[in-house]
């Protein structure tokens, strides 16, 4: 087994134990650290991936940005913690069923596949190699993200501003 | 890439996309900065707005394929003609905001007018690229736009319902489908889809396993837009809870992108084999017609049993979806021909049955189906154009709904190898839907009224419903105009 299996191994399986812990966990401070968890574990697939730019954006955005404004969200709203013991065996069998069958499903289908050559100049500039697609090739979606953004931000501000009457 | 090679590119076709955005950003500053005796105007300069689109765009009749930054954007015939549908619908959806002049429900016209045009772009955009990033950039302009209108009934309890199930599934949905964007990349290496169809086009080998679950996942995702199984649950809730226009927007534009971006995706990546050697498409057009007849059969049973006007018309939306599948499990040259028609044809006799609904729920302030009782002795025009729009959505000759089956049924029947499994449950579901269309016939002609006082029509709700009569009753009789028009 070489030490990039073991690497790719130890990553993924903290990235599923962070999805797992979120699920299960409490409280949610404590979930989010857990999603945090998840999200350095995949910056760590990306850098494996020679994606060492992904990887920064990843980190950046998600560890960051994301997760901060979740715990906004969580301090400024109304939060009673409610332990709602509600399981359905029948509905976690199925779940349950689902998930292996999937994973079969995949396995098999991956279980022979083969890319040919692998590639390996992945490294070299890949961050200006981005630059250049994004504002050559992808110009039209970028732009679109942009309006993407702009539209979210709006509904932002529609769902959370007070209607004038509340106010008095 | 310098300016030259930039500018060398045909950016003339982009206008109808152009005038959507600049519209929808100037009105959105005007509702920030302008007086209010302009606001009251911006729904109307957004009427303006996309008629000026629809002039572009009808100038571009006939032209000749273009492609702009390596097939970012590409105006094709396929392109033109359902950006024709979104506009229109659009359009006739404008005419019905406008209608009610103080709507008390939604206070903030302004951001609905330009969500409304930014969902608009999003749908052209899945009309015209070539390329996996922006029709998935496009899809989620379109669904972002859509949860926010739906969530804007702020104090309606059905609303918040609608708008958490519908941002819930529709997560679920993008991550379906940008799963199966993922493997389907992965095995091509390219987000190009006339690059990617070629290499589907060449013999799979060890990836073909892949390609297969990429298909299932990747139909599954966008299931969602067109509201057919197994992504359905969502409609109904949010048809009731959304304000009427909103539902009158998923149902026909959203859904007519549904099918735009699955055409898009499957007819180009996926039927493409080499002669001689089955094509992915067709050896998984056993799943999408399952698919098909669960739509067909559960939209239009459970349809039987509701009593909110809005929830019907939801299930019924399901059934419609499953029948407009049915052209692309037959794949033939008639398919888009089909789809198209039919997708015109819908969204004339669904806006106009929304717009009947609209009109009795503000004045009886209920959408239960007892709001039609006796509406032919309360008001003999609204009974008349919901009639016609019921029996088109029913399929009976003279209208467009049966043209549109009709060329569906022959379709199917002629597409090799025919389909008589999918025509067999369409005409059952078919036979359905005339229990619960006829019910509501029943209480407008035969029940007497609930409801006291007769019903009028004024100009601003005359416009939407004239047109959507026109449409459907035009479209009935004399369909090769809108077939020449296609071809």
């Amino acid at each position: 087994m070489s030490g990039e299996v073991i690497v790719f191994l130890l990553l993924s399986s903290t990235a599923i134990l962070g999805g797992i812990l979120m699920l299960n966990l409490k409280k949610v401070i404590h979930m989010l650290l857990a999603v945090v968890l998840t999200f350095l574990s995949l910056a760590g697939l990306y850098v494996m991936l020679s994606a060492e730019f992904v990887a920064a954006v990843q980190i950046l955005i998600y560890s960051g940005a994301v997760t901060i404004v979740m715990i906004f969200g969580i301090m400024l709203t109304k939060h009673q913690a409610k332990e709602e013991k509600n399981k359905n065996p029948l509905r976690t069998t199925l779940v349950g069923l689902g998930i292996v069958v999937f994973f079969v499903t995949i396995y098999l289908a991956i279980r022979n596949l083969y890319f040919g050559q692998e590639a390996t100049a992945l490294h070299v500039n890949n961050t200006e190699q981005i630059g250049i697609k994004i504002f050559s090739y992808y110009v039209i979606p970028f732009e679109l993200v942009s309006i993407v953004l702009l539209v979210a931000l709006m509904g932002a501000v529609v769902l959370a501003k007070g209607e004038e009457g509340d106010e008095k | 890439m310098d300016l030259k090679t930039l500018l060398s590119f045909e950016w003339g076709m982009m206008a109808p996309e152009f005038t959507i955005l600049i519209v929808a950003v100037i009105l959105s500053l005007i509702d920030l900065f302008g007086k209010d005796s302009i606001k009251k105007y911006i729904p109307s300069f957004a009427v303006a707005g996309i008629g000026l689109a629809l002039i572009f765009l009808l100038f571009q009749y006939g032209h000749e394929e273009v492609s702009i930054l390596y097939d970012t954007y590409i105006f094709d015939s396929f392109a033109f003609s359902f950006k024709f549908i979104l506009l229109i619908g659009t359009l006739l959806i404008f005419f019905m905001v406008l209608s009610k002049q103080k709507d008390e429900e939604i206070t903030d016209r302004g951001e609905y007018v330009y969500l409304l045009l930014s969902a608009l772009l999003g749908t052209m955009m899945m009309a015209s690229s070539g390329d996996l990033i922006t029709l998935f950039v496009g899809l989620e302009l379109l669904s972002l736009s859509s949860y926010i209108m739906v969530a804007m009934r702020k104090r309606n309890k059905r609303a918040n319902e609608g708008a958490m199930k519908y941002i819930i599934n529709g997560g679920i949905a993008t991550a379906f489908t940008l799963f199966g964007m993922s493997y389907i990349y992965g095995i091509s290496g390219t987000t190009k889809l006339v690059d990617i169809s070629r290499e589907m086009s060449s013999a799979l080998g060890t990836t073909e396993p892949i390609a297969t679950v990429g298909f299932i996942i990747l139909f599954v995702g966008l299931a969602f837009k067109i509201s057919s199984v197994p992504f359905h649950m969502w409609t109904p809730d949010v048809y009731e809870g959304a304000a009427t226009p909103v539902s009158a927007f998923l149902s026909v534009v959203s859904k007519a992108a549904g099918f735009v971006i699955i055409i898009r995706l499957f007819v180009t990546i996926f039927n493409t084999g080499v002669e001689g050697n089955e094509t992915l498409y067709s050896s998984m057009i056993g799943f999408v017609a399952i698919l098909a007849i669960l739509s067909m059969l559960i939209g239009n049973i459970i349809a039987l049993r509701q009593r909110n006007m809005k929830r019907l018309i939801a299930y019924s939306s399901i059934g419609h979806a499953g029948y407009i599948l049915i052209p692309i499990v037959s794949l033939s040259a008639m398919t888009l021909e089909n789809v198209w028609f039919y997708l015109l044809a819908y969204s004339f006799m669904t806006i106009g049955a929304f717009m009947v609904i609209y009109i009795l729920e503000q004045s009886e302030k209920s959408e239960d189906i007892s709001i039609f009782t006796g509406l032919f002795q309360r008001s003999p025009v609204l009974a008349i154009s919901m009639t016609i729009f019921l029996l088109s959505l029913a399929g009976i000759p003279g209208t467009a709904g049966f043209i549109g089956k009709f060329n569906i049924f022959v379709g199917a029947i002629s597409a090799d190898p025919a389909q008589y499994i999918l025509v067999g449950v369409m005409a059952v579901a078919t036979v359905i839907s005339y229990l619960y269309y006829f019910n509501i016939l029943i209480q407008m002609f035969i029940r007497q009224p609930e409801f006291e006082g007769r019903r009028t029509v004024n100009k601003m709700q005359a416009v939407p419903l004239i047109a959507c009569i026109t449409g459907t009753i035009v479209l009935g009789i004399f369909p090769f105009i809108a077939l020449n028009f296609f071809s």
